[in-house]
């Protein structure tokens, strides 16, 4: 049976696995004693196995079969591992998570699975004075056929003396691969005894109307319980009935209520993304159906009404869907504790590390795209910030060095901030180096925060004295900041000598709709997203200055530099004067201010964001486009490339 | 493109200004009538702005500009409204047209022109590997061809337009 359409749903659900065995072996590493690691970590192995072999991934079961082996006997001896068996396990899971990668892409037989050896001996070594519990031989029952050291298999019960019975079983109807999980059941079935028939047949597992309900004639000796313990080892069982019919009084009451279990499935994200332009195209319709009321409405007052309501039921759909795509930013931080660990130990660093506010979300799309500055800032974090354990000691500073991964929901963004407690930036030599490569003048006496980090943002631009392997290679902090600012977003820095640096990255909660206020500039529109609009201000009601040589106004003892649109896009051709009194929409990116001064305020709407191809030359001052109520698209304005 | 593809080419002629042009039908998404455009400020004075074809966003490139002719006469008849006509091209990294579901590197470019005049099936005209009439950069054309006596030219699309977009 052909199993590839599973094998996308395979991959996502084994790197959640994974990625729950690499939280939890930092748990053990850090915490040797504790019992509840490994039992997690073995149901994590446990489930890959499980799948792996419904997929036919030879090696990856054998792999975790192995692994799952060792971290039973761990489990039942109850004693602490040494270190060298948890450093093990890292490099099996690191293992196991590359041939799982292979196995999807049809290349396994690349798998390495030189830790195998070293799992095994390891078993060797744990394996506890035989004992055979009842879990004990649960564990037995649950190895995949045919994997090489299932060792007490109940020997050949083809021959089977027993009775023929009929076995009703029910795939969980949420549970993802429901064809796989029914194959495996009849062939964990098939070791039991004769599987005579089996109702539907095995080819309509695949058809997309199988509803995980199917029935296997087996001729066997073993009891009730064992068949039923082994059919539930597969997992996703809903239910085993036993004696044929339909009669669901027999199911075992143990998993059968399905009351108070979570209701999840998954969805394909190209699905939300197709909902998400249909959205769009639908705001875009209701702000023309507006238009059309607004015309229509004295003829006919019920226009309006049906108007309204279409408004608000697309309005509801709209957050619905959006909802639907965040995602909490633990999908994404969850593998930086192993990740700020290997890069400790490599450069024989101590650090701990700690994540908060797990659980804000993020548009998905945003959270991907956050994944890769994250890890850079991380590195440099733990490479330039955290000092030597020597060194940290003889500035009185605890030797273990502490980096903290923060989330915090804003008004309508999200920081994210990584802090570490480190050296800080040293700033003379930065200025310095700056100076020698004429990034500033030779007249710059001191670096602001903002400057610093414009300095540090160069493409190229290193501070750090010997190239180590982790960082420093001078692709950083400027592909970083690009990435970020293509979301829409900002980064600051804030750092102080001796005391530490942090990051703080400003990321918009959602791309796709955002409230914009729609300005004029000459005879044009542009949309100015809200989400750093901090407020808006009347030209000539408020005291006029300069600041380094541009036009800027003071606004509650605060100097804020001033943008004309006009000359910015340079607008003419017949564009009117301007207005005696133009409106200034202040923006706020964290520390830095900007006023941008428009024609006129037209209105405050949703805008679908949407992108364009740019033509070479384009002002690098647009995140987008929208098309407005009329039809014609208006340029939407990026804060941080005005700011 | 070998100039045996060229001569079985369906191709669709226009007029921009005075002079008759071709692309090759496959490289045509659709004929639309000129469309409202939004200026894309620091663009080069080829593109005429950014348009809505029904909810995806497009850059129009002004073809008399792009073919560097002189200005259309600033008259059009009155009766005819704005005249002339946006053809949307695909812009392909020469993959065969055939996959369109990846949406691997396709880009979409509007091009103005003053009139749609006809359609010529492959084989009904024969064209000449010559490059090029007097007044026309002859790196942006691919091939020459006649049509009821007319001369007119083939234009290399991706040439033409393609620098334009960064790729």
């Amino acid at each position: 049976m052909d199993l590839s359409q599973y094998a996308e749903l395979f991959l996502a659900e084994s790197r959640e696995h994974l990625s729950a065995c690499n939280q939890l072996l930092l748990e053990w590493e850090r915490n040797p004693a504790s019992p509840e690691p490994v039992g997690g970590l073995f149901r994590a192995v446990h489930t890959i196995k499980g799948m792996a072999a419904t997929m036919g991934y030879g090696r990856v079961a054998d792999l975790s079969h192995r692994m799952e082996n060792l971290l039973d006997h761990l489990r039942r001896s109850g004693r602490a591992p040494a270190d060298e068996i948890i450093q093990m396990l890292f490099r099996a899971t690191d293992a196991l998570e590359k041939a799982v990668g292979l196995a999807v892409a049809g290349r396994e037989r690349e798998a390495d699975l030189a830790v195998l050896a070293e799992i095994d001996r390891a078993a060797l070594q744990a394996k506890p004075a035989p004992q055979p519990s009842g879990l004990a031989r649960h564990f037995k029952e649950s190895e995949p056929p045919g994997s090489p050291e299932s060792p007490s298999l109940p020997a050949a019960p083809a021959a089977s003396s027993g009775s023929t019975r009929l076995i009703e079983i029910v795939i969980r109807p949420e549970a993802p691969l429901k064809g796989g999980r029914a194959m495996l059941v009849v062939r964990k079935l098939q070791t039991l005894g004769t599987v005579h028939r089996v109702q539907p047949a095995a080819a309509a597992f695949e058809s997309d109307d199988f509803d995980g309900r199917f029935v296997c004639e087996l001729e066997t000796a073993r009891p009730a319980a064992d068949i039923e313990a082994a059919v539930r080892s597969v997992g996703d069982v809903e239910g085993v009935t036993f004696g044929g019919g339909t009669d669901e009084s027999q199911v075992s009451p143990a998993e059968s209520a399905g009351g108070g279990r979570t209701r999840h499935i998954r969805v394909d994200l190209r699905r939300l993304d197709t909902l998400m332009d249909l959205i769009g195209e639908l705001v875009t319709e209701r702000g023309r159906l507006n238009d059309v009321a607004a015309r229509w409405v004295g003829q006919d007052p019920e226009i309006d009404e049906v108007a309204i309501q279409i408004s608000r039921l697309s309005a509801d759909l709209q957050n619905e869907i959006i909802l639907a795509r965040m995602t909490p930013v633990w999908q994404v931080f969850d593998r930086f504790p192993r990740l700020v660990r290997d890069v400790a130990r490599q450069l024989d660093k101590q650090v701990s590390f700690r994540v908060e506010g797990k659980e804000i979300e993020l548009d998905r799309e945003i959270l991907d795209a956050l994944g890769d500055p994250l890890v850079h800032l991380l590195r440099n974090a733990v490479d330039h910030g955290i000092e030597p354990p020597a060194e940290r000691k003889r500035h009185k500073k605890d030797p273990e060095g502490e980096i903290v991964l923060a989330a915090v929901r804003e008004r309508s963004s999200v920081a994210i901030s990584i802090s570490d407690d480190g050296r800080g930036i040293d700033r003379t030599k930065i200025l310095e180096k700056a100076k020698r490569e004429g990034v500033v003048g030779p007249h710059v006496e001191s670096l602001s925060d903002d400057q610093l980090l414009r300095v540090l943002a160069r493409p190229g631009f290193t501070t750090a004295e010997s190239v180590t392997s982790v960082s420093g290679r001078g692709v950083g902090i400027d592909v970083a900041m690009t990435r970020i600012r293509a979301l829409g977003g900002s980064i600051e820095i804030r750092t102080e000598p001796g005391k530490g640096t942090a990051f703080v990255l400003r990321l918009p909660v959602t791309l796709a709709i955002v409230r914009a206020l729609i300005a004029a500039v000459g005879q044009e529109r542009y949309a100015l997203p809200l989400t750093y609009v901090a407020e808006t201000v009347e030209f000539g009601t408020v005291p006029l200055t300069t600041m380094e040589g541009r036009d800027a106004i003071v606004l509650r003892d605060r100097v804020v530099p001033l943008v004309d649109l006009r000359k910015l896009l340079g607008t003419n051709g017949g564009a009117p004067a301007p207005p005696p009194r133009r409106p200034v929409i202040v923006l706020e990116m964290g520390e830095r201010r900007a006023g941008i001064v428009v024609d006129g305020m037209l209105s405050q709407q949703e805008i679908v964001v949407k992108g364009f191809d740019a033509p070479q030359g384009t002002l690098p001052v647009f995140s987008g486009a929208t098309i407005m109520g009329d039809g014609v698209p208006a340029l939407i304005l990026d804060s941080a490339g005005l700011v | 493109m070998t100039e045996g593809s060229l001569v079985s080419a369906r191709l669709l002629v226009f007029r921009v200004g005075t002079l008759a042009c071709a692309a090759d039908v496959d490289q045509v998404r659709e004929i639309l009538p000129r469309l409202p455009t939004t200026r894309i400020p620091g663009a080069p004075p080829v593109v005429a702005g950014l348009v809505n074809v029904r909810g995806t966003l497009v850059t129009v490139v002004e073809g008399w500009r792009a073919l560097g002719l002189p200005p259309p006469s600033p008259l059009p008849s009155p009766e005819s409204g704005p005249a002339g006509s946006t053809i949307i091209l695909e812009l392909g990294k020469g993959e065969d047209a055939g996959n369109e579901g990846g949406g691997t590197s396709k880009k979409l470019i509007g091009f103005t022109v003053d009139e749609v005049m006809d359609m010529l099936a492959g084989g009904e005209t024969r064209l000449e590997d010559r490059k090029g009439l007097p007044g026309v950069d002859p790196t942006l054309v691919r091939a020459v061809g006649r049509r009821n006596g007319e001369l007119f030219i083939v234009l290399d699309v991706a040439a033409l337009l393609g620098p334009i977009l960064p790729s």
